[in-house]
């Protein structure tokens, strides 16, 4: 037992995987780009920071061959690499390297008895969870928001650095910021999604006035915000996109496929408002209203308004 | 192109007591961004006068998909036939893909697209790269090819970024890449004209290690929800939405 590595290309993430990983071994390491990575690493109580240092200033996805070196000559057990997309190349890229398991987006990771793994995941978009158990060494990935990073009072882990090389066949032309709402749905206690049933540029109005009427967040289905262009796409719902617990969701216009709905399981009470009584949305809803979202809508804002 | 036939999610058959999952009955398919990741693919080769192969690994019942693939654009068609009763994981998913890609000489582009319909791993892609020496670019929406560079735009989370590299490469594709039409008849008939070929795994002459699985699958359990169902379906629109305010203040979940 070698312990665990860590990689993240976003440090946040780094950290918050530092403290997954110490509830599964004793020794973590955790392996970071740069000497300002490390800073915020070195306070979360692990047994060491690695921090990679090439020339220039490579993408993240450069480091994939050092990365898996370091795993190689240290004897790793587990990296866990967070999920994004930058970490899901990484990871399933060290994979191949060390010719070993990947679990993709693990939700449950267990060290067995034996020294084995054992790991859950989501299959068919949240129609079913599979667990899966390897031996030997593995690459894990985790999505955002599984763990709390916690600093560990007074800890500073030893940093080292090591010289690598990078791979730069992939050259980086530009970066752009897409349009972003700086919305947190993930802690919205409302949510009010429009799918491509509402999703007539005028018809953005109606769901913001539910919303308002509601304090809800306004929320959408990924054709919604990824092809309509309507809303910025931090606000798609789903399993490629934001995961929500809110005590109300209340989809417009949304037929309920499980990438979608997948992403509210933990919500209080769902309502669905569709034209169509046969919509999947409708066999995972407390409310299932049968109509046209124009109709119900603004009748819906005035009655939640008549309570105040 | 790599796309993968898969079980129609909606149709798994889910016991509400032990959640045990019949797959059985549902109806295959192919993966639905893999439908987009065609498109893209026949849009990209014709764009450099290649020849589109589309390649699929999975079991005989796969067959079927080659009809579909070779419909929505594809110009030939490779099915590695896999052994009956043998678990496919990524590590041996991407060595089947990476061995007939060898094959096929020539290639100058392969796209997967970013996840499939029922791993939805992101992993399938990258690691096929990696086994091929290949540079890798994921998460593509724009992809252009002029001489030997390849553009494309990746999907950052809110950020777009623009790379370049040069071909040979293997590029992962979002589904918003391109649209899925669905194949017309001419396309549909023209499509049993194409050719296409049978390749059993055997046949490619891979060591043991490539072809078993590193991980195995001790349990998979479907998801039934537990929710009221309350259809509100007959009356007025006013009387629909007066019962579920009435609902919603009983649940407290109005504010
Ligand atoms: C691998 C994979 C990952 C995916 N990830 C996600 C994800 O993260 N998030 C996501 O949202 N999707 C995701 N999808 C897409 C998902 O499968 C669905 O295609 C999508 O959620 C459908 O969006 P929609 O409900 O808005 O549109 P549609 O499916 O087009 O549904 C529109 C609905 O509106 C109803 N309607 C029409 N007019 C009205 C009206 N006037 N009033 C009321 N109702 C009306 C229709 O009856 C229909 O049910 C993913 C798909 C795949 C294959
Ligand atoms: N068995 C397969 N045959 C052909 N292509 C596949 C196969 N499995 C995965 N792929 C490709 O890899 C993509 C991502 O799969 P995954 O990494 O499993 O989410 C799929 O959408 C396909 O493009």
């Amino acid at each position: 037992m070698t312990g665990i590595y860590v990689f993240s290309e976003d440090p946040r993430l780094a950290a918050e995987l530092a403290t997954t990983a110490a509830a599964l071994a004793d020794e973590v390491h955790v392996v970071c780009l740069g000497a300002d990575a490390s800073r915020t690493l070195t306070a979360t109580g692990a047994t060491s920071v690695v921090v990679l240092e090439a020339a220039g200033a490579p993408r993240p996805e450069a480091y994939v061959a050092a990365l898996a070196g370091l795993m190689r000559d240290r004897g790793a057990d587990l990296l866990l690499v967070g999920a994004t997309v930058t970490g899901w190349e990484v990871g399933a890229r060290v994979a191949a390297l060390l010719d070993s398991a990947l679990v993709s987006e693990a939700s449950v990771i267990t060290a067995l008895p034996d020294g084995a793994w054992q790991a859950e995941r989501v299959m068919y978009a949240g129609g079913a969870v599979q667990t899966e158990t390897w031996s030997g060494p593995g690459v894990v990935t985790v999505a955002p928001g599984r763990a709390v990073a916690a600093a560990v009072p007074g800890s500073a882990s030893p940093v080292e650095v090591v010289a690598v090389d990078v791979d730069t066949r992939v050259r980086v032309v530009s970066r752009t910021a897409r349009v972003r709402s700086g919305v947190d749905l993930a802690s919205a206690a409302r949510v009010v999604c429009v799918g491509m049933g509402l999703a007539e540029p005028g018809d953005l109005a109606l769901a913001g006035d539910l919303a308002d009427a509601l304090d809800a967040e306004v929320a959408c289905t990924r054709p919604v915000a990824e092809d309509r262009g309507l809303l910025p796409t931090e606000r798609y719902i789903g399993i490629s996109g934001a995961h929500v617990h809110p005590d109300l969701y209340v989809g417009l216009g949304v037929s309920g496929q499980v990438q979608h709905t997948v992403g509210f399981r933990d919500a209080k009470v769902v309502v669905g408002i569709n034209t169509n009584p046969a919509a999947p949305l409708f066999a995972v809803c407390d409310y299932a209203v049968v109509g046209d979202a124009h109709e119900i809508v603004p009748l819906l804002a005035a009655a939640v308004r008549a309570r105040h | 192109m790599c796309f993968k036939w898969v079980a129609a999610e909606g149709e798994l058959r889910v016991d509400p007591a032990t959640r045990a999952v019949d797959a059985s009955s549902a109806r295959r398919k192919i993966s639905d961004y893999d439908r987009n990741t065609i498109e893209a693919a026949r849009v990209a080769a014709g764009s450099i006068g290649s020849e589109l192969v589309g390649l699929t690994f999975g079991g005989p019942d796969a067959r079927t998909g080659i009809k579909d693939a070779l419909a929505r654009g594809v110009d030939r068609a490779v099915h590695v036939v896999a052994d009956e009763g043998a678990r496919a994981d990524g590590h041996v998913t991407a060595h089947v893909l990476a061995a007939q890609v060898r094959r096929l000489e020539d290639v100058d582009l392969v796209l997967c697209t970013e996840g499939a319909s029922d791993t939805y791993a992101h992993e399938t892609g990258p690691r096929l790269g990696e086994l091929l020496g290949w540079p890798v670019v994921t998460n593509v929406r724009e992809l252009t090819v002029e001489g030997r560079t390849l553009r494309a735009v990746r999907v950052l989370g809110a950020d777009l970024e623009t790379v370049e590299c040069d071909l040979p490469a293997l590029v992962t594709v979002v589904p918003e890449v391109a649209p899925a039409p669905i194949p017309g008849l001419r396309s549909v008939l023209g499509a049993a004209k194409k050719p296409s070929e049978q390749v059993p795994v055997a046949d490619l002459g891979l060591p043991a290690g490539a072809v078993t699985a590193r991980t195995t699958v001790t349990s998979f359990l479907g998801y039934v929800a537990a929710r009221r169902r309350v259809v509100l379906a007959d009356g007025a629109a006013q009387d629909k939405v007066d019962a579920l305010v009435a609902g919603l203040a009983q649940d407290g979940v109005l504010r």
